[in-house]
């Protein structure tokens, strides 16, 4: 008998976890104490110190939503100073605070947590989710990002996966897990797109399926894309019509803003199953007087609704015509379509997909499970050797080095297949340089600023000659899992330096083994070992599941070891009822008794991050221009001699350079990252290094 | 699993710097795209890192550069320019190997250098380029025809056109 592995699907909103179990070809969903397929990604840390995660959760949000942490994929691998920090600063009630190295960090309650362990709190929920249904531990995954993740969010994801005890077999792409789970075992010669629309952001990806190949043929994205846009557009409504008549601006308020939002989604997601839907939110906010409570009461129809979001469902469209443009495939060579994620439950959406591809979608897909599913059949063929399934996956962003002018000199373009390794020459720019600033960028911009900075590592050794005359290779390599690793070489002496390319705000080695030591995600109270009592006296909240959604036929295991549903309705929630009614009954008492109302800190807070955010940006202009220049621009063009030195490209004097101190003279084999000086301090440190020259730069 | 012998790995990662594409891949020159892409998926059941998990870890890194050279040579045979760029090099003896940033330079240059002397026979070949790339075989055969009768010694509208009509049959367009 082989391992049991199970597939994660790790969503901005929603998670999911299955397996394929040993000895039968049916891949399931697990579903957890509740009985729901998926669990919410969300975390809650009570004043108690006790952690919650899941639903339960989720219904946390509107009694505290300073403590309750949710889309926090939205920030895992990302820099602090990054759009879509800020963008999440905006719209998040909970504190995202800047950690070492530009990294972005959460504080709750006085304690700060990074984003790998946040990650881990919720794969520890669904890894006890399949150990209770499998009863049996469990402890290799397959766990799945967005098509688009980066390096650094593809190596942060993978780092959650150690903290929460997983062996992490594989990093796939949710989409390529779809086309899997779609495809798998059925002997097909397809060619299909996957439209995956989640919470936050849109994929396309198109593939080829050749009975048990799976080729990614083409993949685009937008990452500020998803159902809560659309959630945005209502709430935008709602307040809109609110400060019309009632001169309040709810946005002001965190909890009235929570409510609308709970109201938003709420009425949205009715609106996959029913063509009206009443918006009922009693006791939204306090008139001014602080009397009486003023209430929202609405209907909105599908119609009202497909109007306030068709740009967004428009805009999905222009990124599939750029994935089947890379693909050289126009609609009609398409055999199927298939959606993924909540908002194709929308019959908008999946009347406009039809009428885009000229076909309608697979309907035997299940929108929430499917990627799931497809991680599961995946880490199936990766544990047993009865089960085969080849993935040729391609990379999804291109792969740069910084050089000369403010530009990144593309190594590998996006679209290519993995796993490969390519290698360029570049060499110095300056009389006797002694070290090169390697910076490593993703992304599709010309500029090296409009592109993800992955990392840097510093070369040196080389013999000392004039500009030009020192060639240095440099060697990108993509794994399966689309993670990434760069080498440099010296040719003449065969001198290497290398690193896994870390993200300065990643996490090292030690700093994850602290982490692990720390056990703080021991905290976490696993749904699993509640008995529905306490499930109910922890706030949990049994969401409607959606009528579209078809929960897997609850199996024998499942009869003895789930504890019922809530019989009760929840106090504070949100249903969309029989009659198709979306409302937030009303607030309990705890919710104004609240020992620590959050509103006040975020304000402020925002004002400093902006200055922070301006300073940074000004450095990052500063970056490219004073660091490198190009000897030749034309080098790329030539064909066959790569190694001409008119092909080589001018890279800097490295950064730290200092003649007194051998430590940074030899190059770096073994890149730690915790060592790693400061990236932007290190810009700093180089600018003088240009200025001055010589070594009085040294601090 | 593939089942493949340890001696068998060593052997090929011996060898693998001296064997050009079409040797890597099983497949003689001038094949179609379409074949190409056959031979990728057939190789890569042998040797995708997946596919051999359960070696020792010196063979599978073995069997994971062999995965890598494989990529790359699909990465440069399942494009017609970039293979032109890639033949020419062989032709001249100048290495086995191409980085996929010189055979995209050097599917640009030889665009360039090939791309007609009278305005008519370059304006249809670029037409035909156009449809190379979306793969539109018939199309692009339909107009390397037309810039032939205006240069009727172009050597490469010629083996341009013998390359099209390979694929001609395989168009997606026609696959329904
Ligand atoms: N029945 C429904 N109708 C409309 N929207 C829905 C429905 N069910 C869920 N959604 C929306 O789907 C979104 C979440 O989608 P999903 O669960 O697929 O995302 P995710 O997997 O968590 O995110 P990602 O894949 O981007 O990481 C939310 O905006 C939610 O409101
Ligand atoms: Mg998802």
């Amino acid at each position: 008998m082989s391992e049991i592995a199970i597939g994660i699907d790790l969503g901005t909103s929603n998670s999911c976890v299955a397996v394929l179990r040993d000895g039968t070809v049916e891949v399931e969903v697990l579903p957890n104490a509740y009985g729901e397929a998926t669990t919410a990604s969300v975390v809650a840390l009570r004043a108690d110190g006790t952690i919650t995660v899941g639903n339960a959760a989720r219904a946390n949000i509107i009694h505290d939503p300073a403590h309750t942490i949710s889309s926090s994929k939205r920030l895992i691998g990302r820099y602090f100073f990054s759009e879509e920090v800020k963008k999440a600063q905006a719209i998040c009630s909970y504190q995202i605070v800047e950690g070492p190295n530009h990294s972005v960090r959460i504080e709750v309650r006085e304690e700060v947590f990074s984003l790998p362990e946040i990650g881990a709190m919720i794969l520890r929920e669904l890894k006890s989710i399949a150990e209770s249904r499998l009863n049996e531990p469990v402890t290799k995954a397959v766990i799945t990002v967005p098509a688009n993740f980066n390096d650094n969010q593809r190596q942060a994801t993978k780092d959650a996966g150690q903290i929460a005890g997983i062996e992490v077999l594989r990093i796939l792409n949710e989409p390529t897990a779809a086309a899997l789970s779609y495809g798998f075992g059925k002997g097909l010669a397809q060619t299909v797109a996957i439209y995956d629309l989640g919470g936050g952001t849109f994929d396309i990806s198109v593939l080829q399926i050749a009975d048990d190949v799976f080729e990614v043929l083409s993949t685009c994205g937008d990452t500020f894309l998803g159902g809560d846009d659309f959630d945005d557009r209502l709430i935008d409504l709602l307040a809109d019509e609110f400060l019309e008549r009632e001169n309040i601006n709810l946005r002001n308020d965190p909890f009235a803003l929570e409510k609308l939002k709970v109201a938003a989604e709420s009425a949205k997601q009715a609106l996959s199953v029913k063509d009206e839907v009443e918006i009922r939110i009693p006791d939204v906010i306090s008139a001014a007087d602080g009397g009486s409570s003023l209430s929202i009461e609405r209907t909105l129809s599908r119609e009202e609704f497909s109007r306030l979001v068709n740009d967004l469902i428009q805009r999905t469209f222009k990124v599939c015509d750029e994935a089947l443009q890379q693909a050289d495939l126009v609609t009609r060579d398409l055999d199927g379509v298939i959606l993924v994620g909540g908002p194709t439950k929308l019959p908008m959406i999946r009347e406009a997909v039809e009428h885009y591809f000229g076909k309608p979608p697979k309907d035997d897909v299940d929108p929430d499970q499917v990627v799931a599913l497809g991680a599961a059949i995946h880490a199936a063929t990766l544990v047993d050797n009865e089960h085969n399934a080849f993935l040729l996956d391609i990379t999804p962003l291109s792969l740069k080095i910084g050089v000369a002018g403010g530009l990144a000199e593309t190594v590998i373009e996006r679209n290519t297949p993995v796993p490969i390794e390519q290698t360029r020459t570049f060499t110095t720019f300056q009389d006797d340089q002694e070290s090169v600033a390697i910076r490593v960028y993703q992304g599709e911009a010309r500029e090296s600023e409009g592109n993800e900075l992955l990392g840097q590592f510093e070369f040196s050794g080389f013999k000392k000659a004039r500009r030009g005359q020192v060639p240095i290779d440099v060697t990108f390599e993509i794994n399966a899992d689309g993670i990434v690793n760069v080498t440099a070489r010296d040719p003449e002496s065969g001198q290497q330096a290398s690193t896994s390319i870390t993200l300065s705000s990643g996490l090292s080695d030690g700093e994850i083994r602290n982490i692990i030591e720390e056990r703080r995600s021991d905290r976490v109270q696993l749904n699993s070992e509640l008995v529905p009592a306490d499930a109910e006296a922890l706030g949990a909240v049994r969401l409607v599941s959606q009528p579209v959604t078809s929960i897997p036929e609850t199996k024998e295991a499942l009869a003895e070891s789930t504890p019922a549903p809530a019989a009760d309705p929840p106090t504070a929630s949100v249903e969309p009822s029989d009659e198709g009614i979306a409302s937030v009954t009303p607030q309990d008492p705890g919710i104004t008794t609240d020992p620590e109302p959050p509103t006040d800190d975020l304000e402020s807070d925002d004002e400093d991050f902006a200055t922070k955010v301006d300073r940074f940006e000004e450095e990052l202009e500063l970056l490219p221009d004073e660091t490198l220049e190009p000897l030749e621009m034309a080098a790329a063009d030539d064909v066959t001699a790569i190694m001409n030195d008119d092909d080589l490209l001018a890279m800097s004097r490295g950064p730290d350079l200092d003649p007194e101190n051998p430590a940074t003279q030899t190059s770096k084999t073994d890149a730690e990252p915790e060592a790693d000086p400061d990236l932007f301090e290190d810009v700093g440190t180089d600018l003088t290094t240009l200025d001055g020259g010589g070594s009085e730069n040294k601090d | 699993m593939s089942d493949l012998a340890p001696t068998e790995i060593k052997a090929l990662v011996r060898i693998m710097d001296e064997l050009d594409y079409y040797q890597l891949m099983h497949v003689k020159r001038g094949v179609s795209v379409r074949d190409v892409k056959k031979a990728y998926y057939a190789v890569s059941r042998t040797f995708h890192p997946d596919a051999n998990r359960s070696l020792e870890s010196d063979l599978r890194d073995a069997v994971e550069r062999i995965s890598k050279r494989v990529t790359e040579a699909y990465a440069v045979l399942r494009d017609p320019r970039r293979r032109q760029a890639y033949d020419r090099q062989l032709n001249e003896n100048a290495g086995v190997r191409m980085q996929l940033a010189a055979a995209e330079a050097g599917a640009r240059k030889q665009a360039q250098e090939n791309e007609g002397l009278t305005p008519q026979g370059r304006q249809y070949f670029r037409l035909a380029n156009d449809e190379i790339k979306r793969q539109d075989w018939r199309s692009a055969e339909r107009n390397l025809a037309t810039a032939l009768t205006f240069e009727p010694n172009n050597e490469s509208f010629k083996s341009m056109l013998k390359e099209v009509r390979k694929n001609v049959k395989y168009s997606p367009a026609d696959r329904r």
